[in-house]
């Protein structure tokens, strides 16, 4: 029978017959697919636990399950990037499958924060923030390294702690050059200065802002980060 | 008591607190010198926080919840010392995380706590959740206006097209901007400020159907597949639409969307590519304000030729 979000089964499970007659009539195509049954025993209410005791997270146990995050997810729906699924991630971890949602590793850090999910949610649920939460129990697990996004916001964190201010140039400069994004090469960079250059928009100079008294927001800012803060 | 009375006075004479944030000092120095220039002709008075530091994006968020809203929350409290009742940014990713800390020190009692007490240890006074987050458009459409905008129109943007491009977080999620939910908002799902400025100013506005899509630019570097996809899509919708220029108003978006501009020749071509230009440049062009003036040369997209070509 045609199966309805094929991409959340595993393809190993998928039992497509090239050719199938049932009493002499042809019904391939989507009747010849099948799904191998499987039984799931193993869960663990520790993933719930976990994330609705953040604060981020809190909003997961309103879901359910209506599928109107995903339906409007950029990821998902605009990129085309099926296995991004936030309903399904709620569920896995609602439900506490970990082998599952270990899966998800690979993808789940893709969200690129744009909250039509959180704007939607008929139940309240901040979607967007529950799914970095996700995320961020995974890692917590082990599950899932560092990822391109989790790296470029630490480095966004250590820079706009050396002065108060973001400077978005220096941060793109040592995050490219670690990563080696070969797009944004010498070149590149080069005719991006010039032109910043060109336009005095190199931050330099007395007219910069300046946070006064910095140091001790930030010794603040330093004290949230080693106690942990919540989430 | 007192202090309620001085909210009042401050918003009857429109003093609200302008926070630039750190896109303005650097690459958008465009926007902020053309929404300078755009508020100031329609009379609109805002002052800078001052010692403002930067709100988090949405990128401290992921790194520390305790953090990520510690560190809007100061500007915030700055602005209330000011005595300002709002709080005025240019920027979607400010507006979001500003009013996301309003929305996390009223809702949670104990967060409250815990963020005064890191205010208190760095030096602010107490904050409560009280000042309200602006966009600076939603802040020209309803101080100023369509009204206004016409009646200081020089050179209006006549037989000019223009594709207006609201991003992300300008509305969204409306559990924090209010969007859709308070008065003076606008509209979550089909914003139309920008539009209905940008008509007064004489532009011809095209439907364009990508107004709120995402441009990526959350991952503009760290995902370049995502964001070069999604830069693409909202030049060619525009393109599709007909518009002879993208009209955007949130640095971030406005940056990731001319960065790709040149890797957007190189895998689609050249003609789907339209020049970006902030929304408050094109006013600015349109209140009489030269082409240098609201610096259409800082764009990386070629809008200074492109306008000098469409007779602006």
């Amino acid at each position: 029978m045609p199966i309805h979000e094929k991409n959340l089964v595993d393809k190993d499970r998928l039992l497509v017959k090239e050719e199938a007659k049932l009493d002499g009539l042809d019904v391939s195509g989507q009747w010849s697919t099948f799904i191998e049954q499987r039984i799931l025993g193993d869960y663990s209410t520790d993933v719930l636990d976990a994330v609705a005791s953040t604060p981020a997270g809190k909003t997961i146990v309103n879901c359910w399950q209506c599928g109107t995050c995903t339906a409007g997810c950029c990821m998902h729906t605009d990129f085309g990037l099926r296995e991004f699924n936030p309903r399904y991630f709620i569920y896995l971890a609602q439900k506490g499958a970990e082998d599952e949602l270990k899966k998800y590793a690979p993808v789940i850090w893709r969200c690129v924060t744009c909250n039509k999910c959180v704007e939607r949610c008929p139940k309240g649920v901040r979607v967007e923030e529950v799914v970095h939460s996700i995320e961020g129990y995974m890692r917590s697990k082990g599950w899932m390294g560092d990822t391109p996004a989790s790296r470029w916001d630490e480095a966004f964190v250590k820079n706009t702690l050396q002065t108060g201010v973001l400077d978005e140039l220096a941060l793109t400069r040592s995050y490219v050059s670690r990563e080696k994004l070969a797009e944004f090469n010498n070149r590149f960079m080069l005719r991006m200065a010039l032109k910043l250059v060109r336009t005095g928009r190199i931050r330099t100079g007395p007219l910069r802002h300046r946070v006064k008294g910095w140091e001790k927001v930030r010794d603040v800012a330093k004290e949230i980060l080693e106690g942990g803060g919540e989430g | 008591m007192k202090a309620e009375a001085k909210v009042e006075v401050q918003e009857k004479i429109g003093g609200m607190a302008f926070y630039p944030g750190c896109s303005l000092d650097g690459l958008g120095k465009a926007y902020e010198k053309s929404a300078k220039a755009v508020i100031h002709d329609l009379g609109i008075q805002v002052e800078n926080i001052k010692n403002y530091n930067c709100c988090g994006a949405t990128e401290v968020k992921t790194v520390n919840y305790d953090l990520s809203v510690f560190l809007p929350a100061r500007n915030l409290a700055l602005a209330k010392n000011m005595g300002s009742g709002v709080v005025v940014a240019p920027c979607n990713g400010c507006v979001y995380s500003l009013s996301r800390a309003n929305k996390a020190v009223t809702e949670d009692e104990s967060t409250r706590q815990r963020i005064n007490g890191y205010l208190g240890k760095a030096g602010v006074s107490s904050y409560d959740g009280s000042v309200e987050v602006k966009h600076l458009l939603e802040v020209i459409y309803q101080r100023a206006g369509p009204q206004a905008v016409r009646s200081h129109v020089k050179k209006p943007l006549s037989g000019l097209k223009v594709a207006c491009y609201y991003g992300c977080l300008y509305t969204r999620p409306k559990v924090y901007t209010g969007a859709g939910l308070q008065e003076g908002k606008d509209n979550p799902e089909h914003p139309h400020y920008m539009d209905d400025l940008l008509e007064a100013a004489g532009a011809t506005v095209v439907d364009f159907s990508a107004k709120t899509i995402c441009c990526g630019g959350g991952h503009a570097v760290a995902d370049r597949e995502v964001s070069l996809g999604f830069s693409a899509a909202i030049l060619n919708e525009a393109t599709r639409a007909g518009a002879d220029v993208v009209s955007t108003m949130c640095p971030l978006g406005h940056i990731n969307i001319e960065t790709n501009i040149p890797k957007i020749i190189e895998q689609y071509g050249d003609a789907i590519v339209r020049p970006v230009m902030y929304f408050t440049q094109l006013l600015g062009v349109a209140f009489g304000h030269s082409r240098k003036d609201v610096r259409l040369a800082d764009n990386f997209s070629g809008a200074d030729t492109a306008m000098h070509r469409l007779g602006f």
